[in-house]
């Protein structure tokens, strides 16, 4: 066969591209296979992304928000644009920035590609200065802020500012709770963080894992009485003299708690002034985390256990003298002053400490007296769910510590540490037919959009139904008898003030100072509310029914409009009793 | 036999007719090459828009969470106590004092009583949103075929 003229052209042709083919065949077998190429591709093709889930928020029982989300900026520069610094600098001073801060936090990563100027940066701010970058944005000398880079991500609020502070606590910025039902639910409100491998090809989307939030929490507090309650305290307080003061107002037939406050308060949004704000180791919440000796509230403790055990019986008559003498000391009234013959009803209404240290030490003994104590919980902690909560001391017979005078003296309340929630919850017995109820705050928690409600649970029913009635009556007619302060037109109540002697750390008790409180409930034929109120060291009178009972009263008025209490004669009558 | 003879004597006298054979049979197989690649470049193409989408619509999302909750917060500030009773004020209301109270017995009114906030089921989306079809492979589709299709015949 004749060969066709320049046939060497086709075959050269040929020849090359066979070889380009072939060579572009070997170089994509091994990019396939070479590790390090493979490293690269990976690397380029996925991108690690963080996903914080947002925190739960917390609402009042109403559906009030008192703490939730909001939008705050990580602001940070890419030190590989280039960036003109003094521009940068100039533009963060005019937005408000602390420039001594960001110098330093670029002073500590000099190599680094990228450095966080500042974080939690609020979106009024954040916006000041994304205006400025707008404005600089394609300036022809270089001079711009496109190095800069903002983060949104979410940041705590508490739109009430102070209300609740006590029990709320804070979140800090490392996204962890400190305090109060921030910290003792920090688990459940944050959520867990997820880290995931985005690929960067956007061909390979892939569905992300769902991110639970954390959990949504209602709690028991009321925001209208909270408030209330807030605001009676600082009046008190400012009105007395106080060196501070608690209240909590509690459901005594469920434990829940409908308002909580003691002082100071801090406005949870600027959670860095706590250090001024609580100065030294003064307690954040001192309804739980101060003990304290309270003095003749304690009394009511001491006669529900003589009347359960059978020592005493309302028309118990003793003659009260002026001291009794317990353990080798001299105990003496209030007033120094002997009583003559008195029924019990008439020793509580008196606040008489030698009848009461005589109910103590020669009608229960110690061994009965300290039984009961211990069954109203004195000496353990509650358990409420907040942190920070203190359990205070109830030295028993067989501690080292413990002499015989302090059967005398427990039995009205000194020589004994309690809380203000331990006093609270030990006296639900009392007011809730001998059954003593776990003082809680929180009300339900939502899960995949379905609410769990907290049940009522009943700690313990260190006194009878029978004892509870009569005790509770008894304090009723005590208050109505001296013309209590704490009385309120229309509403039958029970109460009992107790001022107490302040320990002081060298030993003794301060002659100056003193503290007051009052503890009460009502209405007596069906308690809707149990209120203690504290007020340490007030300066314009030293006796509790003088200082305390009117704020007790306070208290009381707002309740009885806020939770629709009718009066007792108008509610027996709707009632059909 | 003859015709066969007779194609074969042909084709040995003209040379050019193999030549057309082989260029009919290279183009038809670039133009089946070209088909193949645009068919992948629009799958490709249409794969890719739909993971930028998809993309973009979580980050909307995630956006629109973050607005969610600053307007949920802002309300709340809008509503506040403090805010409530300063309007109340400016409004003229007083608190009320337990006197000023009239009590009327409504039959069958229980009080008011705490918030739920269950959300109804029904708002919960409980399959994924992308479908296996997208995800799995033509093995898994394969297999998946062969196994729904031996547990459809195994049905009485």
């Amino acid at each position: 066969m004749k060969r066709l003229p320049h046939a060497w052209r086709y075959i050269t042709s040929t020849l090359i591209l066979a070889a380009m083919g072939i060579a572009i065949l070997v170089q994509i077998v091994r990019i396939q296979g070479s590790p390090e190429v493979a490293g690269v591709i990976d690397q380029g093709n996925y991108v690690w992304k963080d996903f914080y889930p947002p925190r739960g928020e917390i609402y009042d029982r109403n559906g009030n928000l008192l703490a939730g989300n909001k939008t705050v900026y990580e602001v940070g520069l890419d030190m590989t644009a280039k960036p003109d610094m003094p521009t940068i600098m100039l533009a963060l001073q005019m937005s408000g920035f602390d420039l001594n801060e960001v110098n330093y936090r670029i002073s500590q990563v000099p190599s680094a590609q990228y450095v966080i100027l500042d974080d939690f940066v609020s979106v009024e701010k954040a916006d000041q200065l994304m205006a400025l970058q707008k404005v600089a944005h394609g300036d022809p000398t270089g001079k711009n802020l496109d190095a800069i880079y903002f983060k949104a991500h979410y940041g705590r609020s508490y739109p009430e500012n102070d209300l609740a502070s006590n029990l709320l606590g804070f979140v800090t910025e490392d996204n962890h709770g400190y305090m109060g039902v921030e910290e003792k639910y920090d688990n459940i409100l944050a959520g867990i963080p997820v880290r995931i491998a985005v690929p960067a090809d956007p061909r390979r989307a892939t569905e992300y894992p769902t991110i639970p939030p954390g959990q949504t929490i209602i709690l028991t507090i009321d925001r209208e009485i909270q408030s209330a309650v807030e605001n009676i305290l600082d009046q008190a307080l400012k009105n007395t003299g106080a060196a501070s003061g608690t209240i909590i107002v509690m459901d005594p037939r469920t434990g829940e708690i409908l308002a909580m406050s003691s002082t100071p308060r801090m406005n949870l949004n600027d959670y860095q002034s706590i250090k001024t704000v609580y100065p030294g180791d003064t307690p954040f919440n001192r309804a739980i985390s101060e003990a304290y000796e309270p003095g003749s509230v304690a009394k009511i403790l001491t006669m529900a256990g003589a009347l359960d055990s059978g020592a005493v019986k309302p028309d118990t008559v003793t003659f009260v003298p002026e001291s009794i003498v317990v353990g080798g000391f001299k105990i003496y009234n209030w007033d120094g002053g002997a009583w003559g013959y008195q029924d019990m009803t008439g020793c509580l209404a008196n606040s008489l400490n030698v009848c009461l240290a005589w109910v103590s030490n020669q009608q229960m003994g110690s061994v009965s007296f300290y039984s009961y104590m211990q069954r109203f919980g004195l000496g353990h902690a509650t358990g409420i769910d907040l942190a920070g909560e203190t359990s205070g001391r109830l030295k028993l017979p067989g501690d080292s510590d413990w002499t015989p005078v302090e059967l005398g003296t427990n039995a009205f309340g000194q020589g004994v540490s309690v809380t203000p929630i331990q006093m609270v919850m030990a006296a639900s017995a009392i007011a809730n037919n001998g059954q003593m109820v776990y003082p809680h705050i929180l009300y339900a928690q939502i899960q995949d959009g379905k609410q769990s409600n907290t049940k009522t649970q009943i700690v313990g029913t260190p006194i009878s139904a029978n004892t509870a009635h009569t005790l509770t009556d008894m304090l009723a007619n005590a208050l109505e008898t001296e013309s209590s302060t704490a009385l309120v037109p229309g509403y039958r109540i029970a109460g009992k003030t107790g001022t107490a002697q302040i320990p002081l750390p060298s030993g003794g008790y301060d002659q100056n100072n003193v503290n007051t409180s009052f503890i009460g409930w009502g209405p007596v034929d069906d308690p809707r509310f149990l209120v203690y109120v504290w007020l340490e060291k007030p300066q314009t009178n030293k006796a509790a029914s003088v200082v305390v009972a009117p704020v007790f009263k306070q208290v009381v008025e707002k309740l009885i409009v806020m939770l629709n209490i009718p009066p007792d004669a108008i509610r027996l009558q709707l009632t059909g009793r | 036999m003859n015709n066969v003879n007779q194609i074969v004597q042909k084709v040995r006298q003209a040379p050019w007719r193999i030549q057309h054979q082989w260029i009919g049979l290279f183009l038809l197989g670039l133009v089946l090459m070209a088909m193949v690649a645009a068919i992948y470049l629009n799958v490709t193409v249409r794969a890719t828009l739909a993971g930028r989408e998809t993309n973009s619509l979580r980050a909307m999302i995630t956006t629109n969470q973050r607005v969610n909750s600053d307007l949920e917060t802002q309300l709340a500030g809008l509503i506040s106590i403090e805010s409530m009773q300063k309007r109340a004020d400016a409004m003229g209301f007083q608190p009320a004092d337990p006197t000023d109270i009239t009590f009327v017995a409504v039959p069958g009114y229980m009080g008011r009583s705490a918030i739920d906030l269950s959300v109804p089921s029904g708002d919960q989306p409980e399959a994924p949103i992308i479908l296996p079809e997208y995800t799995e492979s033509w093995f898994d589709y394969f297999m998946n075929q062969q196994a729904s299709s031996n547990s459809t015949g195994a049905n009485p």
